[in-house]
């Protein structure tokens, strides 16, 4: 890249030329920013203001024409009926179970073996990584077949003969396959951002290693830990397919097996749908408005190493 | 501050790694690996109808799903018509989606990485797409082109394009453009997010250098933006293509592969031959074919960008 600079930019430079001419161009340029983001966000967010407008239609005004753009007669009855008429209250438990338990395994595990990774030359630890991290290129829906086959019949462990299809804990153990990966490779880039001379200067002052880990390093990752739970809980919270295949009852649907459900054949209650599809997306807005600086940083610490 | 330490806290210490690492290993092993060598082991299997119980068969099922059968046995070298059809509907699905949200990801990814008063209020309105359950997107994608009460159709009848209904999703070509939106809606703030974090290696000073010198916008952009961006659009592509071709959340509750069989991708073939219509081994088969052609996308990308896949 040539950074040389022409002497009639020179001249122009020292005339002040350049910012003279500069301003009206740039305010132009960031005008036309502004109004090309702005037609964007509209656009992007069109369709969650149509599911929710929807949401808070009765069925009739939903099935009349013209449609309508704002709700001519709002109303929350959507919303109970959900709670009422259909074990909601159940789908968001279960919901709140597997992605809640799944975040804590992943995080647990993954800051322990990231930072292990981090600092630690062991034996294949390159290699390990890499298996790890490759792990996440596994087609999940690969695997459909086996984790459907194991769940129904799992191999016998400690004398455990049950079945686990339709239970929260098939769930919790098959996200965390989904998760766990992208955990150690986050935590390890994490870690590898604090100098390591903390940990020397911890050990130098007494402290064993665990104790340098738990007392200094951990504390200075928590920015790191949140992007990974963030992240966690979202991929869980959202996930369809293998709740799908694994799950059939209230016992262990989660909320978009629940949403799912309102399209029967060919009649879809796509007023209750939209309640139901509201409530199932509200973790994911209120986490995108009020924590989206972990989100951005999570995934491309998991994504890109700096 | 005593150096000494009990002999206990010395074994712990050395016990670090294995105790970190052990626990993840072992679990990873498990689910992974585990399944994996099931999902091999099951694509040899055939489902005897009449027994219900599971056969050896070899490669049958691997010939089944890619040659086409004449009289009662698979031809090799004439390819099954439905794996051909299949194969080009998931390509054009993940062609389509990943070059358009690519592009429209680059050019808003250009736009925010502007000093714009706002900017953060901007990321977030961009970003929350990417975060809505799948599921819950695609159901409302599917509403936005319902036919008669669709928002899309409302819309361009008020604004006066359009006089009759379009029937988007009953429809075989317009079905696989609407899941294309879909699918672009969903994933382009992921690749805004990537591109973004690559932008923010761009040093400030080059674009200056590169203004002063006279540079046009478009030598700009591939003469200092692009070298120090490629790495983080080769993240972006390659997450994105993986993804596209083993998803069927979108798929599957917006067109369950209809109208006939034109939306049916790979993902929502391998689901309904293992699940509805009860084979494992085609299933499995299928699912080992998807297995090497990712990895065989992967390679391939990298070998393009000619860097290696993780900077371990």
């Amino acid at each position: 890249m040539s950074t040389k600079k022409s002497p009639l930019n020179r001249l122009r430079r020292s005339l002040g030329l350049e910012t003279q001419n500069e301003w009206p161009s740039v305010a132009r340029e960031r005008l036309l920013a502004y109004g090309l983001l702005a037609v964007y966000v509209l656009v992007i967010w069109f369709p969650i203001y149509y599911i929710f407008i929807t949401s808070l239609k009765p069925s009739s005004e939903v099935l009349s024409l013209p449609i309508t753009f704002l709700p001519q007669d709002p109303t929350a009855q959507n919303y109970v009926d959900i709670f009422t008429n259909r074990p909601f209250d159940n789908y968001t438990i279960n919901s709140m179970i597997v992605a809640t338990t799944t975040t804590l395994i992943c995080i647990t595990l993954g800051t322990v073996t990231g930072y292990s990774f981090s600092r630690f030359d062991f034996m294949g630890n390159k290699s390990l990584l890499l298996s790890i991290v490759g792990a996440r290129m596994i087609p999940p829906i690969a695997l459909i077949v086996p984790f459907f086959q194991i769940m129904s019949n799992p191999p016998l462990v400690g004398g455990f003969t049950g079945s686990l299809y339709d239970t929260r804990l098939a769930l919790i153990l098959t996200y965390t396959f989904f998760n766990l990966p992208f955990a150690v490779w986050i935590m390890k880039n994490y870690f590898d951002g604090i100098p390591e001379s903390l940990d020397e200067q911890a050990r130098i002052d007494g402290c064993s290693r665990w104790e340098a880990f738990v007392k200094i390093i951990l504390p200075m990752a928590k920015p790191g830990i949140a992007a990974t739970a963030i992240l966690a809980f979202i991929f869980s919270w959202n996930e369809f397919v293998f709740a799908l295949v694994l799950t059939s009852s209230e016992q262990a649907q989660t909320l978009p097996i629940a949403v799912s459900l309102f399209v029967a054949d060919d009649f879809v209650d796509w007023a209750h749908l939209a309640a139901g599809g509201m409530i199932a997306a509200l973790p994911g807005i209120l986490f995108g408005l009020f924590f989206q600086q972990y989100i951005v940083s999570g995934l491309t610490q998991g994504a890109v190493k700096e | 501050m005593s150096i000494e330490k009990s002999p206990l806290r010395r074994k712990l210490d050395k016990l670090f790694v294995p105790l970190t690492v052990g626990p993840t290993l072992l679990w990873i092993a498990a689910i992974i690996v585990y399944p994996t060598a099931k999902l091999l082991f099951s694509s040899f299997q055939f489902r005897n109808p009449v027994t219900n119980e599971m056969e050896f068969v070899g490669l049958r099922n691997f010939r089944r799903l890619i040659f086409a059968r004449e009289g009662g046995q698979a031809a090799l070298g004439v390819f099954n018509p439905s794996f051909v059809s299949i194969t080009t509907n998931t390509a054009i699905y993940v062609g389509f989606s990943v070059s358009i949200s690519f592009l429209l990801g680059l050019g808003i990814a250009l736009l925010l990485d502007k000093d714009l008063k706002g900017r953060g209020w901007f990321r977030t309105a961009v970003i929350v797409p990417w975060i809505l359950p799948y599921v819950m997107s695609g159901l409302m994608w599917r509403w936005m082109f319902q036919s008669d009460f669709g928002a899309i159709n409302g819309a361009l009848q008020r604004l006066g394009i359009i006089s009759g209904n379009i029937p988007f999703l009953s429809d075989g070509a317009l079905a696989m453009v609407a899941l294309i939106i879909a699918d672009v809606w969903v994933f382009t703030p992921f690749i805004i997010i990537i591109l973004l974090a690559g932008l923010q290696n761009v040093p400030e000073q080059l674009y200056d250098a590169a203004e002063v010198d006279g540079a046009s916008r478009w030598s700009r952009f591939w003469n200092v933006t692009y070298p120090f961006l490629k790495p983080s659009i080769l993240v972006a592509l390659t997450i994105r293509i993986i993804f596209d071709i083993r998803a069927l959340d979108l798929v599957w509750v917006m067109t369950q592969g209809g109208p006939g069989k034109s939306t049916e991708v790979w993902a929502s073939w391998l689901y309904r031959t293992a699940q509805v219509f009860n084979e494992p081994g085609s299933g499995a088969a299928l699912g080992v074919v998807l297995l090497a052609v990712t990895f065989a996308i992967v390679a391939s990308l990298y070998k393009i960008f000619g860097e290696s896949p993780y900077q371990a």
